[in-house]
Order: C-alpha cells, then structure tokens, then sequence
C-alpha cells in the first residue's frame, strides 16, 4: 500500500475534540477535466451528497455546482475525531463559446459527479481521410 | 528572488476555466486519506469515512486489537485514449488509515455501509464497554 497512515486517538485528551459543528460552511471539492473531441467532462468529488441535493446550473459562461450536506452525526455525539466538517460543496468553472448548452449531462456514481459539455457541431473534432 | 510560474494556458484556455471559489486548499495534502469522523455514543461509535469514486468490492474493513483499519484502492476512472486532461486534482488509488477506537467492540455487531462516497461504520460496545459508564446518583 502506497499510503499507510496510523492515527492514533485516546479519548478525551487532544485538541481534535470538538463539538458537532461544522468547521467550514463549504469547501471546494476535487475536480478533473479533460477534453475529447466531443465534449468537456468535468468529475467532482461529492462525498457524502445526496443526488437529490446537488444543483448545478449553466448561465452564459458560467458552470456551477453546488451540493448541501446533511448532518452526519446524531445528537449528543462525542466527536472524538472531527475532519469532515463542511456543510456544502461549491465551485463554478468558466465555460468559455463552444459549448452546446442545451445537451449538457450529468450522473452522480458513488459520490462522484461527472458533468458531460458537449461541444456545438462546428468545434468537434473531425477525422479528414485523404481521398 | 521571487519567480512566478505561469499555468500552461491549456488550463485556462478560454473555453475552461476554474473560477478560484476558496482561498483554503480543497484538500490540504493526502498524507491522510480518507478524511474521517469519529463520534461515540452511548452505546455505540460511528466512523465515517470520504471514500468518493470506491467501490465496495475494492474496500476491506478490519477489527483487529482495538485498532479499526480501512484500506482499499480507488480505481481510475475510464478516459478516452485522445482526451486531453486539462485538470487532474484526484490523485489518491491506493489507501489505508487506522484509527484505535475509544473501547471494546462488540466485532460480531460492526455494521458498516457504503453510500454516496461515504462509508459509515457502526461499532457497538461491548457489554463490558456499557457498564463502564457510572451514572451519578
């Protein structure tokens, strides 16, 4: 394994103690983007969202997505170890001419969205056979 | 001396570009990976995991001496052989994190489910762990 890491915790007695309150109101999730010749493909890591709660939104040059997250803790927990405190994820790209907006698509597969922008016709990428 | 290193333009061409949205890094390094929380309840803890793009067959849970340890691999995804990456922020395949728990598990009981990219493990107490806890009078 290329990553192996021991976190050790005893109870009550370091600073990751901390009540169940979220420690940032969003953060920026993880994204890929690659090109093909037909489209822009954007991946976002959502962990943790409902499909239900994420929006995204296309506005003239403007992509943005933004997911809220439930509380994953009950009440009178004793947060022990606390680091996915967040309560939302958001981040926009700027989409630039190109792009046809109308066939935009997008599925959400174990916590991962992946956003298809398909080109417009006359921008796709196109094979010349050499008669 | 200050040297600036400009982003190749192909990451800010001007059909793609990443608005800067959050000064904080999205994720501050992977030396720990996944991030987790540990909540414990009365009777029971709760270990929640960020596990984004694993699939359940890819992922072992062990109980072993009061140390829970998650690992597993995340596997790429499928790409075009002629896509051009134009941004590649998810770097972690390989993983494994352990964590001591705060007492004695019941390991018959550990349920644990996958879901969204977050995995949820639920760790009884013992009955032994339960009646350590003194109710004042």
């Amino acid at each position: 394994m290329g990553n192996n890491n021991v976190a050790l915790t005893r109870r009550g007695t370091n600073a990751l103690t901390r009540k169940v309150e979220p420690v940032n109101s969003y953060v920026t999730p993880v994204a890929d983007v690659y090109e093909t010749g037909e489209a822009y493909v954007v991946k976002l890591d959502l962990p943790g969202a409902d499909q239900d709660a994420i929006t995204i939104s296309v506005d003239q040059n403007t992509l943005t997505v933004r997911a809220a997250l439930p509380t994953f803790h009950r009440e009178h927990a004793w947060m022990i170890v606390h680091e996915i405190g967040r309560k939302s994820y958001f981040r926009e790209f700027r989409l630039g001419e190109g792009i046809d907006r109308d066939k935009i698509r997008a599925e959400f597969v174990n916590g991962v969205l992946t956003v298809t922008l398909p080109k417009v016709e006359s921008l796709r990428a196109k094979e010349i056979r050499i008669q | 001396m200050l040297v600036r290193f400009d982003l190749p333009r192909t990451l800010v061409d001007n059909v793609f570009e990443d608005f800067l949205t959050d000064f904080s890094p999205v994720y501050p390094d992977y030396q720990v990976y996944p991030a987790l929380d540990l909540a414990e309840y009365e009777n029971e803890s709760v270990v929640v995991a960020e596990l984004p793009g694993v699939n359940k067959e890819d992922l072992k849970i062990t109980v072993e001496d009061g140390i829970l340890t998650i690992r597993g691999v995340r596997k790429p995804y499928e790409i075009p052989q002629d896509a051009k990456v134009i941004l590649n922020e998810m770097r972690v395949q390989e993983f494994c994190r352990s964590i001591e728990l705060p007492h004695e598990v019941d390991v018959d009981k550990i349920s644990a489910e996958l879901r969204n990219g977050l995995l949820r493990i639920t760790l009884p107490k013992t009955e032994e762990a339960r009646a350590r806890t003194i109710q004042v009078q």
